[in-house]
């Protein structure tokens, strides 16, 4: 029996109408068009002071309790951030900083960043992937980098971010087809 | 000068995607000729033919093709694009476009680069490790040969000199030699240098990606001396025209797709751009001319704001689009496109004398 599978993007962007959702965005139209999926979004910028205040777990908000889930129990993590001072926002971490240690255990997590130029690439591999390696997350191998050169507005211009998409999403749907294959929810044994 | 509008093809031999058939080389020689009279019929000014050494594209030899294009066509100008100068001899280069110049009344131009493929290159016995040097050198000798006959030119590490030599026929037009440059700074400061016509090649990305080579090529012109009014710009991208937007784009991806293949590697292989990369490009932002009338109109004006160009040629129906729906494109350039453009950019010019 097959389920969509739900997509939750951490989005680490401060701006509204954001580079990083913009290619985030090609990474889930991709999914969309291989799989039945839903697709939501935690923005970390917008989760307020029961998130901004919270040092443990137990002091965040209901529904930022409810966001938190939202990600531990997703079948598909896509973390998507901008670069700022070298490395994922301060905001983007503490997000994961209050998310379960083993709540991404085996969970098929898609890299995302953008950066000023593309001296920041390697943000995927040296500070994303470790960070995702400690919470032992099935990574997808190819990560997804833009910069901003590579946009116009919010829409990717640089036709080689598309080919990457392709072949990284590619990577990975056996996996994904897997997991919408089987017949228990991944919420049902998170619960 | 009036603005121009061309057309260029590769005169791809490749399948129909819908019926599978495949035109042999002499079919599709004549649908290249047919394209040319078409164009000139539609009121296009420029008819472009590329340079390639494979099997699945049939114009190795485009002087040959232009020439028996100037026997069916009478006013539209007849360009390679591009010759590949690196790998061949400035003197017979000259001598064919000369050639071409008579054949046609004055109508012969080259666009010199280096093209997107490197076959041509073993096979006349270059090292493609030493292209910039004999990109430079030929050109040298190419505007050497073309200024004065008969002409003395110094030779170079891979062209012997000429002295005295008597070159010929001579043309009875001006030969434009147009550099074809995809973005390599160095070169477009050359080209800039020498006060030639640069012809920008734009694939994929944004409009705006070419500001900088442009920039380079305007100042390097300006330090050398050359007049800014004795300087032209073209742009070079891909396109099609449809009737409706949406309908443009179906025709055209399939076959840009598969033409761009080889200069889309993934993981060392060809691969297909995806669609949503090809709508992106279509968009107001990116390069490619695909879409209805309007459309194109819009973004050769906007190509016209950014770079101040007085020719777009638009290379059409690469990867093999049948002849049919070519034609069809090229109708609607030269009848629909093209008048609004010219009237459009005249008016503005008129503005700003």
């Amino acid at each position: 029996m097959t389920r969509p599978l739900t997509v939750v993007i951490v989005n680490g962007s401060p701006t509204e109408r954001s580079k990083t959702m913009g290619l985030a965005g090609l990474v889930t139209t991709s999914l969309g068009n291989k799989l039945d999926i839903q697709t939501s979004s935690v923005d970390v910028y917008r989760l307020g002071s029961g998130f901004t205040g919270a040092i443990t777990r137990e002091d965040v908000s209901p529904d930022v309790e409810e966001d938190l889930r939202r990600v531990e129990t997703a079948d598909v993590l896509i973390a998507a951030t901008p670069v700022y001072r070298a490395t994922y926002p301060g905001m983007f971490k503490h997000l994961f900083d209050l998310v379960d240690q083993y709540a991404l255990a085996n969970k098929p997590v898609i890299l995302v960043a953008t950066g000023g130029s593309d001296r920041h690439a390697l943000v995927i591999e040296h500070a994303l992937r470790p960070l995702f390696g400690f919470f032992q997350a099935a990574t997808a191998p190819v990560g997804f980098y833009a910069n901003s050169g590579d946009f116009d507005g919010t829409l990717v211009l640089n036709n080689e971010v598309y080919s990457r998409i392709e072949i990284g999403v590619g990577d990975i749907l056996p996996q994904l087809t897997a997991l919408a294959d089987a017949a228990e929810t991944a919420s049902v044994n998170a619960l | 000068m009036a603005f121009e509008i061309g057309i260029l093809t590769f005169g791809e031999i490749t399948s129909d995607l819908t019926t599978g058939a495949l035109p042999s080389p002499s079919e599709r020689m004549m649908q290249t000729l047919e394209q040319a009279r078409v164009a000139e019929q539609a009121g296009i000014d420029v008819f472009g033919v590329g340079e390639h050494h494979r099997t699945d594209f049939v114009a190795s030899a485009p002087h040959m093709v232009l020439a028996a294009a100037a026997t069916q066509t009478s006013t539209i100008k007849l360009t390679s694009g591009v010759t590949v100068l690196s790998s061949d001899d400035p003197v017979r280069v000259f001598e064919n476009f000369a050639t071409l110049d008579l054949l046609s009344g004055g109508r012969a131009e080259i666009i010199a680069g280096r093209g997107s493929y490197t076959e041509s290159f073993p096979l006349f016995g270059y090292d493609l490790a030493d292209y910039a040097d004999l990109f430079r050198e030929k050109l040298d000798a190419l505007l050497a040969i073309r200024a004065k006959n008969p002409v003395t030119w110094e030779g170079g590490m891979h062209r012997a000199p000429l002295v005295n030599a008597d070159v010929t026929p001579r043309p009875v037009g001006d030969l434009p030699i147009w550099v074809g440059v995809g973005g390599t700074p160095a070169s477009a400061v050359r080209t800039g240098q020498l006060g030639l016509p640069i012809a920008l090649a734009l694939l994929l990305g944004p409009i705006t990606q070419m500001q900088r080579p442009a920039a380079l090529y305007h100042q390097a012109a300006a330090a050398a001396g050359h007049s800014e009014d004795s300087l032209r710009t073209s742009i070079n991208a891909h396109g099609y025209v449809g009737t409706t937007s949406q309908g443009a784009r179906d025709t055209m991806y399939p076959y840009f797709a598969r033409g761009m293949r080889e200069n889309n590697h993934q993981r060392g292989e060809g691969f297909d751009i995806p669609r949503p990369a090809f709508d992106a490009q279509a968009t107001e932002p990116g390069v490619l001319l695909v879409g209805s009338v309007q459309e194109i109109i819009d973004k050769i004006m906007t190509y016209y704001e950014v770079y101040g160009i007085s020719r777009a040629i638009m290379q059409m129906g690469f990867g093999g689009v049948p002849q049919k729906e070519h034609l069809q494109a090229i109708e609607l350039l030269g009848t629909e496109v093209a008048p609004v453009v010219r009237r459009e950019i005249a008016s503005r010019e008129e503005v700003a004398a």
